[in-house]
């Protein structure tokens, strides 16, 4: 049970022994793991995960974050083959456009291509992009341009206009199934997103390439990032430590930018009725330090930091999770768990057949 | 040109292993352990596992270059065997995150049991 206090002057660590803690005795980190550690989920969408991972060391924590960026495979784009490509955007940006787009493609279900002259249907997906800019007529998918004003449109539709300029977008791509591909693969492969800009074409320009996606993780390249982000925070605790009561009450209550604080009426038979600060939401808290300021001036503003205390939790991670799109972000932060779990039993076994000769060490 | 494999980040040679152990030559009961393409992830990861052993007088971890995919784990033990040790630490590891990973998916049930 330990804390980090933040005063003035910095912060400041706060060890304090738990009683729930064993007497002396050798008591393995993953039995105190098995015993007091917790994990809920809070907040849960299609997009974004928050998670509370409780009674875990911030070693465990950070590797976990670390595995959700940089390890989780996904599918990306990893090879282009371009045919014709007369628009004014180069074939490796084209390229290197058509590998950020994200894929709804489950990784699991396809296995490493190591090179590329392996590939397979059980290693590799095949997408194809054919876009030809018509000639003088106004494109199907035009979009108004934003600083457009109405009565231009005229001018837009003419030839030369900039309603002739084709959009091509990753609704464009077209997946090519390949071997079993269609049978295997529970849903046809596709990108998240339908609406990604890739490039535009003035009429007469034509795009013809095959993009073929792999599997990867972010270590290898950005793009094979499951996550947009995958942050934590340690739970804010604030400790009144004297009862802040009355006007002091009110006036803590507003100093906080955040409405952590709320205050309670004390209901007593004898003497009148007052009024006390209580911590209603500590998870709001963003450690602003504006409730410990001195400021000269403003009533209680010189002797506030006596009565509150700001720590946080050093054992208690607030776990956002927000997916790029590829996986559910449940099943991000499942997969990184798994990951760790396979990396040590790797190392076990091999530790343990290399036993037998290193043992004399 | 000159830039090195991208696979080379995380994939191991056809004649590497996955972790080396090398005693130490000049110190009593220290050894150098060497985990191929790993980073600070693991490399904090098992050295804050290792100091919670009270057979552990030391242990630190550094990776020696940005280009080389490696990571060093330096253990000296107050008596045991270094080896037994870090195995036991990776023992641990896994057991920990066998917990944390059921753990998850009964929260991940009874999270869409109540929504």
């Amino acid at each position: 049970m330990d804390f980090f206090e933040l005063r003035e002057t910095g912060v400041h660590e706060e060890f304090r022994a738990d009683e729930a803690e064993e007497p002396a005795g050798r008591r393995s980190y993953a039995e105190v793991i098995a015993a007091r550690s917790r994990i809920e989920v809070t907040r849960s969408t299609m997009e974004e995960v928050e998670f509370d991972l409780v009674g875990v060391d911030v070693s465990i924590a950070n590797a976990l974050r670390r595995i959700m960026l940089a390890e989780v495979p996904t599918m990306a784009i990893e090879s282009v083959y371009i045919e014709e490509n007369t628009g004014v955007v180069q074939d490796e940006v084209l390229a290197h456009r058509l590998g950020l787009i994200p894929l709804r493609v489950d990784p699991n279900d396809f296995e490493e291509l190591l090179d590329p002259e392996d590939a397979t249907d059980v290693n590799t997906i095949v997408f194809g992009l054919e876009v030809k800019a018509p000639i003088n007529i106004v494109a199907p998918n035009a979009r108004r341009r934003i600083d457009d004003p109405v009565e231009d449109d005229e001018v837009a539709r003419r030839p030369g206009g900039h309603k002739h300029t084709t959009v091509v977008t990753t609704k464009d791509l077209k997946w090519l199934p390949q071997g079993d591909q269609e049978t295997f693969l529970p849903e046809p492969a596709r990108p998240v997103h339908d609406d990604i800009l890739i490039t535009k074409l003035r009429p007469g320009q034509a795009i013809g390439l095959e993009a073929h996606g792999c599997k990867g993780i972010a270590k290898d390249h950005a793009k094979f990032s499951p996550v947009a982000t995958a942050s934590y925070r340690m739970l804010p605790r604030i400790d009144l430590v004297k009862p802040v009561e009355g006007d002091r009450a009110t006036a803590l209550k507003n100093r906080c930018p955040l409405d952590v604080f709320d205050i309670e009426d004390i209901v007593s038979d004898d003497g009148p009725p007052a009024s006390r600060a209580v911590v209603a939401r500590p998870r709001d808290c963003t450690m602003c330090r504006e409730c410990i300021r001195r400021i000269d001036d403003v009533p209680f503003g010189d002797d506030m930091a006596d009565y509150v205390k700001l720590k946080r939790h050093a054992d208690f991670f607030l776990f956002k999770v927000e997916t790029a799109g590829q996986l559910a972000p449940l099943r991000i932060v499942h997969d990184a768990i798994a990951i760790l779990k396979a990396k040590c039993d790797k190392w076990r076994t091999e530790l343990e057949l290399s036993g037998g000769s290193l043992s004399l060490d | 040109m000159n830039a090195p494999e991208r696979h080379k980040a995380y994939l191991l040679e056809d004649d590497e292993a996955r972790v080396e152990y090398a005693k130490d030559q000049k110190i009593p009961n220290a050894g150098l352990f060497t985990i191929y393409k790993e980073d600070h992830t693991i490399g904090n990861l098992v050295r804050m596992q290792l100091l919670r052993d009270s057979d552990v007088r030391f242990a630190g971890y550094k990776l020696p270059h940005p280009l080389e995919h490696r990571c060093l784990v330096k253990v000296q033990t107050t008596g045991a065997k270094p080896k037994e040790v870090f195995l036991r630490s990776i023992s641990d590891l896994h057991s920990e995150f066998d917990y944390l990973d059921r753990y998850f998916r009964e929260e991940v049930l009874r999270f869409k049991e109540a929504t």
